[in-house]
């Protein structure tokens, strides 16, 4: 399902953020990317979900080799994953509903196929009731499970979150990791980045440690 | 609604939004849109307008040729038979007015009858009138006139259509000054356009970046924004056409007089229907293309 042979991602001059990474992740697996923050997380997730491209080495992802895709064919990719990240990127001048149909809108789907979808997404996330509020009105763990729909309601096969619990409690972190561990119960391969050891160590069947650039595996 | 549509529905209703959510600004553009296109509007109007009467007019250039009073009427006909021969590549028609025609036409006109009765005889001369042809006639018309006058038995030589020729030299420069206007406000149409959608799709990074990563095409992020530019230069077309038919009323009235001043009757009026779609038409898709190219470089991000 993802597959990273030789991969180096370098920024400007001799700024490495990953060198020669290797894993292969299998469909639908849960996994937690760990390290310290500026180790090369966020560029690993970013790689998979095709917001970049690596400098080096073959990134596939749903049997795409992510570097050679041209840039009209990305947006097509980025559809069969859901992406999360640190900053969720809501519209607060929209509604909760209305930012969870954005997704349907933007894959041509009809009014009324838009709407029972994205209420069912809203409904998985546990935001039945919350439709109509604006993000900014939502709690910090409310607006991760408002990502969360958004990333779910096109039904991707894949689902990436960047620190998806980095702001909230360790109670409100627990819940939203259990909305994941449910899409993952369904066949979603799920990979969340985090440097939340207690997480970890409740969730994890396989961690991949990223340290300045480089990526191992750990034992939970 | 088709399926196929439901984007630009979406896009549509996004265009809308933004343009709600900053009337004032919005207004501000439109306004400023339309203030520069009315100019030109008005100079083609203008222009348009004064066709018509330029057509009317015979623009051939033509010389009279009056012989000295007193000579006959056969110096008059050999004249013209030797412009005829010796001018044949320059000449398109020569006509011989005797004096008694000329005579008999004016007492055709009551307002000289009482003058013309007082007259002992025929104070009039023979006239030849020579139409030109051929190019460069606005340097040659003169030159010809030199040397006829130069003749024996010729009294004078008057080029009676200079004036003609002048009003189609104003004409030409008018077209050439209007086109000339004409780019230098589709610039400025296309750096206002710019500017607008520049700052909208900075003001809306979060909205791109949120569809691009749930898998929106750039067409889809573009496509607000080309809506919004062709939308602004669209209404500020309507505007402009507003505004110049509003001007046409004072503006013609003020014409009028000078008009009846010259003995013409001429007024301004907006160019045709047609005419008038395809200026919005043209102004929309400058306005979509100026938005195309601001989007694309603005939201590389």
């Amino acid at each position: 399902m993802i597959e990273f042979q030789h991969v180096f991602k370098s920024y400007g001059r001799g700024v490495n953020a990953l060198t020669d990474v290797n894993f292969r992740v299998a469909a639908g697996e849960f996994l937690f990317v760990s390290g310290p923050s500026g180790a090369g997380k966020s560029t690993l997730l970013k790689l998979i979900g095709g917001l970049d491209t690596p400098s080096r080495g073959v990134v596939q992802v749903n049997g795409q080799d992510v570097g050679k895709l041209p840039p009209r064919a990305r947006p097509y990719l980025r559809r069969a994953i859901g992406v999360i990240l640190q900053d969720a990127h809501l519209l607060n001048d929209r509604s909760a509903f209305e930012n969870v149909l954005l997704p349907l809108i933007v894959t041509g789907h009809s009014p009324a196929q838009a709407t029972s979808r994205a209420r069912a997404a809203i409904d998985k996330v546990g935001l039945s009731g919350k439709e109509s509020l604006r993000p900014e009105a939502l709690s910090g763990g409310d607006q991760q499970r408002l990502a969360i729909a958004r990333a779910i309601v096109n039904r991707p096969a894949i689902l990436i979150a960047d620190e998806p619990t980095a702001n909230l409690d360790h109670d409100s972190a627990v819940r939203i990791v259990e909305v994941f561990r449910d899409f993952n119960r369904v066949g979603v391969t799920t990979l969340i980045a985090t440097h939340d050891q207690a997480l970890i160590a409740a969730y994890a069947n396989r961690v991949l440690h990223v340290d300045a650039g480089q990526v191992t595996e750990r034992k939970p | 609604m088709s399926l196929s549509l439901q984007p630009h529905r979406y896009a549509l209703g996004v265009t809308l939004r933004r343009l709600a959510l900053q009337p004032f600004s919005s207004l501000a553009n439109v306004m400023v849109i339309a203030l520069a296109l009315a100019i030109p509007l008005l100079v083609a109007s203008t222009l348009l307008s004064l066709q018509p009467v330029a057509r009317q007019l015979s623009t051939d250039p033509e010389l009279t040729v009056f012989t000295k009073v007193g000579s006959t009427t056969d110096v008059a006909r050999n004249m013209a038979q030797r412009i005829e021969r010796d001018y044949k590549s320059e000449v398109l028609r020569v006509r011989v007015i005797t004096r008694e025609e000329a005579l008999a036409a004016l007492k055709r006109n009551p307002s000289y009858a009482d003058v013309l009765a007082v007259l002992p005889g025929n104070p009039l001369p023979d006239a030849i009138i020579v139409t030109l042809r051929g190019a460069d006639l606005a340097r040659r018309s003169p030159e010809l006139a030199d040397t006829w006058r130069k003749w024996d038995g010729v009294d004078m030589v008057q080029l009676d259509s200079a004036w003609v020729q002048r009003m189609e030299a104003l004409l030409r420069f008018g077209n050439t000054a209007l086109g000339l206007l004409a780019a230098v406000v589709a610039v400025s149409v296309l750096a206002a356009v710019f500017n607008t959608v520049r700052m909208q799709a900075l003001s809306q990074r979060d909205e791109i970046t949120a569809a691009r990563l749930v898998g929106a095409t750039e067409s889809f992020v573009r496509r607000p924004f080309l809506y919004l530019g062709a939308f602004t230069c669209a209404i500020a077309a309507g505007v402009a056409i507003a505004a110049s038919a509003l001007a046409m009323g004072p503006l013609n009235g003020a014409l009028a007089d000078l008009a009846k001043s010259y003995g013409v009757e001429f007024f301004i009026q907006l160019p045709p229907p047609l005419w008038l779609l395809g200026f919005v038409l043209v102004v929309t898709l400058l306005g979509a293309f100026s938005a195309r190219w601001s989007v694309t470089r603005t939201t590389r991000f």
